[in-house]
This record gives C-alpha cells, sequence and structure tokens, in this order.
C-alpha cells in the first residue's frame, strides 16, 4: 500500500523528457508560419478574380434583360459574402487573448465557435446554394433567347446536375458527418465545462 | 530578435519538462504529448511580446498548455492507451527497473482520471504551488482544495488497486 506522497516520489523519479528542443520548435515556427493566412489569402486572390471577371464580363457584354443583370449581382453579392466569412472566421481564430482565458471560458469559446461554423456550413451553405442556383437561372434566361437551343440545353443541363449533384450528394453526406461531429464535440465540451465550473464541487 | 530567441531557450528549458508531464497526464500518449508540448510553446512564442509579468510566466505558460490540452480532444479524440509506451522512460527496454515500471504504472493511472483531474494532478505531483493551480484552472482556492484531496484519494487508491494485480 502506498500513500500519495510515495506516489509524488516515483513521479520525481521519472526521467521522462520531451524529445522536441527550443530550436525544433523556432524551426516549426518558421515554417508553418502565416501557413494558414497564405491559403485563405490565395482563395481570397481565386475569389476576388472570379468577381473581377464577373463584373467584366457583365460591363462588356451587352445584357439587355433585367434578369442577367439581377443574376450578375446575386452571385457577386454570394461570393463577397463567402469571403466576409472566411475572413472573419480566421479572425475569429488567430484571436490568441482567448488562450489565456480561464479554462470554463475558453471552453465556453469552444462550444459557442464549434456551433456557429455548423450554421455556416450547414445552414447558411444551403441558402448560399440556393442564391447561386437562382443567379444561374436567371442567367441563362438570356442566355435561351440569345443562344442556339443546343448550347441553352447543354449549359442548363450540366449546371442543374452540377448544382443537383452538391447539394444532394455531397451536402447531404457532409452534413450528416458534421451533425455526427459537433453532436460528440458538444456533449465532450459541455461534459468538460462541468468539470471546470467552480459550482459542481460537492 | 536574437534577445527574443534566447529569453524563450531559457522559458523553453525552466518549463518544458513540467508541460510535458501535462501534457503527456493528460493524453496518456508519448507522440501527443510531444506534439502537445510543441503547440503549446510555438504559441508561447507567437505570444511571447504581449507576455508583460501580469502573472508569473509559468502560470502563464500552464494556461496556454491546458488551453491548448482541451482543444486538442476536441479536434482529435484520442483516449489514453491501455498501456502505456514504456518509451517515457530514456532507459532501453531491457534496463527497466522497477522504477521506471512504478512511473508507468502512475501515468497509467493518471490516464484512468477524468480530464481536469488529470490536468489538476499533474499540477500537484510537479509541486505547482496551489494558489497558482487555482490561478491556471480558474477554480477557487476552496473548491480547489476539496477537488485535489479527492483527485489524491483516487489516484492513490487506482495506483494501489492496480498494484495488487
Amino acid at each position: 500500500m502506498k500513500d500519495f506522497d510515495a506516489l509524488k516520489s516515483i513521479w520525481h523519479d521519472q526521467v521522462s523528457v520531451p524529445k522536441i528542443s527550443h530550436g525544433d520548435i523556432l524551426k516549426r515556427v518558421r515554417k508553418t508560419k502565416n501557413g494558414f493566412a497564405n491559403k485563405l489569402l490565395l482563395e481570397l486572390a481565386g475569389m476576388s478574380l472570379s468577381i473581377a471577371l464577373i463584373i467584366f464580363g457583365w460591363a462588356y457584354s451587352p445584357f439587355k434583360m433585367w434578369t442577367t443583370h439581377a443574376a450578375m449581382l446575386i452571385v457577386i453579392i454570394c461570393f463577397m459574402y463567402y469571403m466576409y466569412t472566411q475572413v472573419r472566421d480566421y479572425r475569429r481564430i488567430k484571436d490568441e487573448s482567448l488562450l489565456m482565458k480561464k479554462p470554463e471560458d475558453y471552453i465556453a469559446y469552444l462550444k459557442k465557435y464549434k456551433h456557429d461554423r455548423y450554421i455556416l456550413n450547414t445552414r447558411k451553405y444551403r441558402i448560399y446554394t440556393l442564391f447561386l442556383s437562382i443567379g444561374l437561372i436567371l442567367y441563362f434566361i438570356e442566355i435561351a433567347i440569345m443562344a442556339s437551343l443546343w448550347i441553352t440545353l447543354s449549359g442548363l443541363i450540366f449546371t442543374t446536375a452540377w448544382i443537383a449533384f452538391c447539394y444532394f450528394y455531397v451536402m447531404k453526406r457532409y452534413i450528416q458527418k458534421e451533425e455526427s461531429k459537433l453532436e460528440d464535440m458538444i456533449s465532450n465540451l459541455e461534459r468538460l465545462q462541468k468539470q471546470f465550473g467552480n459550482q459542481d464541487t460537492e | 530578435m536574437v534577445d527574443k530567441e534566447a529569453n524563450f531557450k531559457d522559458i523553453f528549458q525552466k518549463n518544458s519538462r513540467k508541460i510535458y508531464h501535462l501534457c503527456y497526464g493528460y493524453t496518456g500518449d508519448e507522440d501527443s504529448a510531444n506534439d502537445l508540448m510543441q503547440e503549446t510553446f510555438m504559441k508561447v512564442w507567437q505570444n511571447l511580446d504581449k507576455f508583460r509579468n501580469q502573472a508569473l510566466i509559468s502560470t502563464w505558460i500552464y494556461r496556454i498548455a491546458v488551453n491548448t490540452c482541451l482543444s486538442y480532444l476536441r479536434v482529435e479524440k484520442r483516449h489514453p492507451k491501455d498501456e502505456l509506451t514504456t518509451s517515457i522512460i530514456e532507459n532501453k527496454p531491457e534496463e527497466l527497473s522497477d522504477k521506471n515500471d512504478q512511473v508507468a504504472s502512475l501515468y497509467k493511472c493518471i490516464s484512468q482520471l477524468e480530464e481536469n483531474e488529470r490536468i489538476l494532478i499533474t499540477m500537484v505531483l510537479d509541486e505547482v504551488p496551489y494558489p497558482e493551480i487555482a490561478q491556471i484552472s480558474g477554480i477557487s482556492d476552496g473548491n480547489l482544495r476539496v477537488k485535489i484531496h479527492r483527485i489524491k484519494q483516487k489516484l492513490t487508491e487506482l495506483y494501489n488497486r492496480n498494484e495488487r494485480f
């Protein structure tokens, strides 16, 4: 039978050492510095280029119908909304002052962040897809009048099939996966929050 | 920059072992412990300029380590291994002594505690003063003493039960 002091002496006898040196950490810092920011920057550059191309096409194409103008506007707003959410989330993750918070508060922040991300990836993404589809449908109205039937039909079929595939197959599976992940995550976080809470000490 | 690096080196040398113990006690897994310790000190380096002696630097580092541990398991739930690897000890397997077995057994018992218990007990074992533990964990002093008393009993029981089999 050992008492706690005996366990403490066992603990102090251990010679376990981390396999990482301060030099390794600095190397890793330099390597990964702004890695995520660069990825985001690339994504934003791609989106900006798409918006610029749409505006260019919009300005220099002789579109006559209001539906096409509405389509262009909807698609641009969708892209800009996407960019806004990415930047907002990046700034939230980068807010490292949160790391210095009490564990209980930090867990509460994690819970809120995970929940918001889930809403963005599911419900808001659905609305995003819906508006993008409306934009494309409006765009095809003028195309149907101006272009040949064959071009219009193939464009419509391809676009509809692509949206349907993304929405009914990819999104459905993704949402299912996200839901179960979130439930698991939230219940774990709640358990941890309770553990760190002051009120639960009997 | 040179000053910052020298300061970081000093901080790392003074605190890395304890932070590693905390991460190891929390995950029960050597690789995860190294990952977590690395992540913690990367955050320490990135925020070193923001640290203005508002608390002991060790308290500040522990707080980052605890929160890093908590968020790490949320990303990838890793269950503590039933049998801890003996590589936590520097010695080669053939040189394993009773003492080393006892350390491995102690880690195994810690891994059976709840998450916050693992964090608190590793700090107690590393002799972090109670007021500092209270500050790190955000648990009031009175509650902390009760909690630690219970965890000590629980760990001792687990260890003795484990030793009998």
